[in-house]
């Protein structure tokens, strides 16, 4: 059964998603006076893509970089970030980041920890260096105590299911409690809505048959802010772009980290071209740009590729350890001091992830706002701009903001009661709540994932194979809608979840047909070449009153 | 299955269950050891081994995921 708790939430902001993005925009917002609501399906603490820590954080600092910025725009471009951004909302994020940074510093996440403005890692020989290395292990604790001095109201494990907007205006959202055994419903008015719900994993299979949640990024942010906006009639953008990362085989969760050495073929020979020995400063980029390289190399049986670590000096070994603990991945390094995986002789095998769903979705403006009035987003659910943690700070910050000026502008709430769109929603979960027997969330998702790996995978597109994928994806969407069965609060909010990622499915499959190229990791097999026409042209997609409108722009 | 608790170690104060990310634990009754419910859904984020005053919790890292390695070529 699903409990409706009849007492309707108030709050001039409500942010959904405590990470990054949503905590900064929490902050900002409060620190202009308004009522503010972080709602967090987890918990503010370790939750999001940087529960246990980060160490890298993109930004331009004057002192320096020098006072022309413009070469670092470039850098940001060539970056594994920078490919699908605006160049409006780049220029913005570049010059707001150093303030990001100095709050961070002043409230106790060390962003110099090594007593001077560390730029290091992720860059490329003979060129600027955008990374600032920091000691990001303690940001969640840091970032939830700020909020709760800026008087923010945090609900820990209040999990937002959908965006209520009428006459192109946001008015409030749905909320599911999930701390308890027994779901509960509420509905929340709100003046302003910030969506920060993070990226979207899950879509494809992981790289260990069945187990869904050995992910590089968060397994539980699932495109469910895109989708919920898509719903909403929120534009997406850039959704057609697969994205993936790479790290240690098996082990995706190691993927995001930060080593120092050289990747190299069975022979000993490295595969890139850009060192001849890994440093601090200049690691190897190989694996940034070219993630590929791990798939190629073992396709054409020069493979496998390994990270050696082994001529790394003991120095930077000892920094890469740090830089490791910074990062989060104390789970990876007390697995590999008790399997004895000793990164001074051994060579460790790396591999490409599967794609998931960062800096692909919600298109929005240089206030950080959608084309419904009112709605916001920040952070990996935008598709228009992207810079990972950095850009999650810096536009959750600019968001909060906003967010909170036009709660002042408006003088009352909205009213809610008796929204078709809502009324339709809860009838779903209500459903899946109600039914004995049927499909658990786990098929749903695995039978999801197949369709995205075989159809619109990493190994090309076509317009049959799109065609046909398309048409067995909504044969399971509505499948799934009509039987799909969840026995307590945990499996509703996984089943929710997974229609979130069938929503953004559905819209990478409409995306991918009408981008008829090949460009970055979109592979049109019928379309093996890339078209000049389509540079710098950006596909929009949003649905009004139950059709689906696509539109190319420009770059802006 | 991931995570693992030492109940012996366990005060039940209920924080790994309450910030755990994916929602691995259940507490089924207040002040009890929490149970690991949903093994197959452990991100091996290490947030309860980080977070547990107690030092009762540690990762076991299923088979899957083992990490594959050689000795580096001189």
């Amino acid at each position: 059964m699903i409990a409706t708790d009849k007492n309707a939430i108030k709050t001039d902001v409500l942010v959904i998603g405590g990470g990054i993005a949503g905590l900064m925009a929490g902050i900002h917002a409060a620190r202009q006076g308004v009522g503010v609501l972080v709602a967090e399906k987890a918990n503010t603490k370790r939750s999001g893509c940087g529960a246990t820590g980060n160490d890298h954080f993109m930004c331009y600092i004057p002192q320096v970089h020098g006072k022309n910025m413009e070469p670092i725009i470039a850098e940001y471009y060539k970056s594994q970030v920078g490919g699908f951004s605006d160049h409006a909302l780049a220029s913005i994020f570049l010059r707001q980041s150093f303030g990001r940074v100095q709050d961070w510093q002043r409230w106790g996440i060390s962003m110099r920890p090594k007593g001077k403005w560390d730029f290091s890692g992720h860059a490329f020989p003979g060129r600027p260096r955008i990374w600032l290395k920091y000691a990001g292990h303690n940001q969640k604790a840091v970032l939830t105590r700020q909020a709760k001095k800026q008087k923010v109201n945090i609900a820990n494990h209040l999990s937002i299911t959908d965006i209520i907007a009428r006459n192109g205006k946001v008015s409030g959202a749905i909320a599911l409690e999930t701390a308890g055994e027994q779901p509960v419903l509420r509905s929340i008015h709100a003046k302003s809505v910030v969506i920060a719900t993070g990226c979207g994993s899950r879509l494809y299979p992981s790289p260990t048959p069945g187990w869904m949640f050995n992910t590089a990024n968060c397994p539980v942010c699932t495109g469910s802010g895109q989708a919920m906006a898509y719903r909403a009639g929120a534009k997406l953008v850039n959704m057609e772009f697969p994205n993936r990362h790479a790290g240690p085989k098996y082990f995706a969760r190691c993927g995001k980290a930060t080593w120092i050495g050289l990747y190299k073929d069975p022979h000993g020979k490295p595969v890139g071209p850009f060192v001849s020995k890994a440093t601090r400063a200049l690691g190897d980029i190989t694996g940034d740009i070219w993630s590929d390289v791990f798939t190629e190399k073992f396709k054409s049986g020069d493979g496998p590729v390994y990270i050696d670590c082994s001529s790394t000096s003991k120095a930077d070994l000892s920094y890469m350890m740090w830089g490791l603990v910074q990062e989060g991945n104390t789970g990876m390094l007390d697995y590999m001091a008790a399997e004895g995986i000793d990164v001074r002789k051994h060579a460790v095998e790396f591999m490409q992830y599967e794609p998931f769903l960062v800096g692909r979705g919600i298109e929005i403006d240089q206030h950080a706002e959608t084309n419904i009035k009112g709605l916001f987003a920040a952070g990996d659910p935008v598709g228009n701009f992207r810079a990972d943690c950095a850009g999650a700070a810096t536009f959750g910050w600019i968001a909060g903001q906003n967010a909170a000026a036009r709660a002042k502008r408006m003088a009352a709430f909205q009213d809610i009661s008796d929204d078709p769109h809502a009324r339709k929603r809860i009838r779903l979960y209500s459903g899946i709540m109600q039914r004995k027997t049927g499909p658990d969330w786990k098929e749903a998702n695995q039978a999801l994932q197949q369709i995205m790996n075989d159809y619109a995978g990493p190994r090309g597109r076509s317009e049959t194979l799109l065609q046909a994928g398309l048409t067995y994806l909504k044969n399971l969407k509505k499948k799934t809608t009509e039987t799909l069965a969840a026995g307590n609060a945990h499996t509703l909010m996984r089943s929710i979840e997974t229609l979130d990622l069938i929503e953004c499915g559905e819209v990478i499959f409409l995306s991918a047909r009408e981008r008829k190229e090949t460009r970055a990791k979109h592979v049109r097999l019928d379309y093996p070449f890339t078209n000049p026409l389509l540079t710098d042209k950006f596909l929009t997609i949003r649905k009004q009153n139950g059709r689906v409108h696509m539109h190319w722009r420009d770059r802006l | 299955m991931p995570p693992i608790i030492n109940a012996e170690k366990c005060n039940a104060c209920g924080v790994c269950a309450d910030i755990c990310p994916t929602d691995v634990f259940h507490v089924k009754k207040k002040k009890t050891t929490p149970a690991i419910r949903y093994p197959e859904e452990c991100w091996h984020c290490n947030a309860c081994v980080l977070d547990c005053k107690q030092e009762a919790l540690s990762l076991r890292i299923p088979l899957p995921l083992m990490m594959l390695y050689v000795e580096a070529k001189k």
